[in-house]
């Protein structure tokens, strides 16, 4: 009886964990950055040092080569997020000749830095 | 068996880490031929706006220094000394072939870098230096970026100070010129960077408290002493600190890509004089 119910329970289950591994943890690692991680790296020379051409909340002597991240953040919605990781992870693929370092492609930062700091410029976009 | 496995596996590392210094190597060098497909920058902001930018950011902050005293001006007055001081087999010195004090080189920096045949490249005044204590004196060649070849370079191309910037780019200085100016603009390094982006396309702009200087004034004044070395340096060791910051691989003191890119760099300053030792943050 206890058998029966173990082996009978066993397709749910294994459907259950396919689609946690599948579909959540992708989906938790795509939105699961840390944006107070994602601060760290974006202030950090040897990091992001994003500061280095764009203008951040809350630090002096920012570079004025690329926008100011809080007013360009306001141009993308929940929905862009894959649009704003692609322009850290890769940003040549908008502009073929753009100064920004291909922070993913050259491994700069890892993927997991990259969603820091992707949720760090959305935090920028609540604090507006 | 297993020794036979274990001597597969090195010989296959082996082959692999072959293979990867050979793709980081031509990833860090990479050649620069593709000069013809090379679209210029539209400079960023006219040397006049450069000038008037660099005042308001950093003010006369370097030239009252210099005023003060520059200390390239000491390792000049060592390479005055060592002008006249005789070295090698056939007991020599600079000053035998050349006058007193270099009398007869005045003006002779003006055309360096410039294209010699027995090198079928381009000669750099350190070169040509170097070039003469092997030749004509039966001396040895001073080790590039050494106090001595420094100074000496220093002393000789200060014979020239306050004459015109004239290198030539005809003849059989073009195909080098056209492989320094695509150098100048290959993408190079971790950071994806060329020279050209920052100093053409994003000249006048800030990165974090930096002023970017604009290459005009690129190759008038080395060697100069710059603060962040505390030492007098040369404009390819200043290649090589870029290189670096580029995350890329930086090439050896006058390297061939170095000595193209020297002449493309000293050709944008034509017509500007001379002024050396520099003084340089």
């Amino acid at each position: 009886m206890y058998k029966k119910t173990k082996r009978r329970l066993m397709l749910p289950a294994s459907v259950v964990i396919a689609v946690f591994l599948f579909l959540v943890v992708p989906a938790i690692a795509m939105a699961g950055g840390n944006a107070a991680k994602g601060e760290k790296v974006v202030k950090t020379r040897k990091l992001g040092n994003c500061i280095a051409c764009h203008v951040l909340p809350g630090l002096a002597f920012p570079g004025d080569i690329g926008p100011d991240l809080v007013k360009a953040m306001q141009h993308y919605s929940r929905s862009d997020r894959a649009t704003v990781r692609q322009w850290v992870y890769d940003a040549r693929k908008f502009n073929s000749d753009t100064i920004m370092p291909p922070f993913g492609t050259n491994k700069i930062l890892t993927n997991q830095q990259i969603d820091d700091v992707v949720a760090y410029l959305y935090s920028l976009k609540k604090s507006k | 068996m297993t020794i036979d496995k274990e001597k597969i596996i090195v010989m296959l590392s082996a082959v692999a880490l072959l293979i990867a210094s050979g793709l980081f190597y031509s990833y860090a060098v990479a050649d620069a031929n593709a000069s013809d497909t090379i679209k210029e920058y539209k400079p960023s902001v006219s040397s006049q706006e450069y000038e008037k930018r660099y005042k308001e950011f950093y003010g006369n902050f370097t030239e009252q220094m210099a005023e003060e005293g520059n200390p390239a001006d000491l390792t000049l007055d060592d390479g005055r000394d060592l002008f006249s001081t005789v070295a090698g087999s056939k007991g020599k010195s600079c000053a035998s072939c050349h006058g007193k004090d270099g009398k007869k080189l005045k003006g002779a920096a003006t055309s360096y870098p410039k294209y010699d045949a027995s090198l079928k490249g381009i000669k750099t005044l350190a070169l040509q230096i170097n070039m003469c204590r092997k030749n004509k004196m039966g001396a040895k060649p001073m080790k590039y970026e050494s106090y001595d070849q420094l100074a000496l370079d220093l002393f000789v191309k200060s014979l020239s100070n306050g004459m015109l910037i004239n290198v030539s780019i005809n003849g059989p200085a073009r195909p080098f010129y056209e492989k320094g100016k695509a150098f100048y603009y290959k993408r190079m390094g971790q950071l994806n960077f060329s020279c050209a982006i920052c100093h053409v396309k994003y000249a006048g702009h800030k990165a974090r408290a930096n002023l970017i200087s604009n290459n005009r004034h690129h190759a008038d004044h080395w060697p100069s002493y710059r603060l962040k070395w505390a030492k007098t340096g040369s404009l390819q060791r200043r290649f090589r600190g870029c290189t670096k910051n580029m995350r890329a691989k930086p090439l050896p003191y006058q390297s061939d890509l170095y000595r193209d890119m020297e002449l493309y760099m000293t050709y944008i300053s034509n017509g500007l004089p001379i002024k050396v030792p520099g003084f340089r943050m």
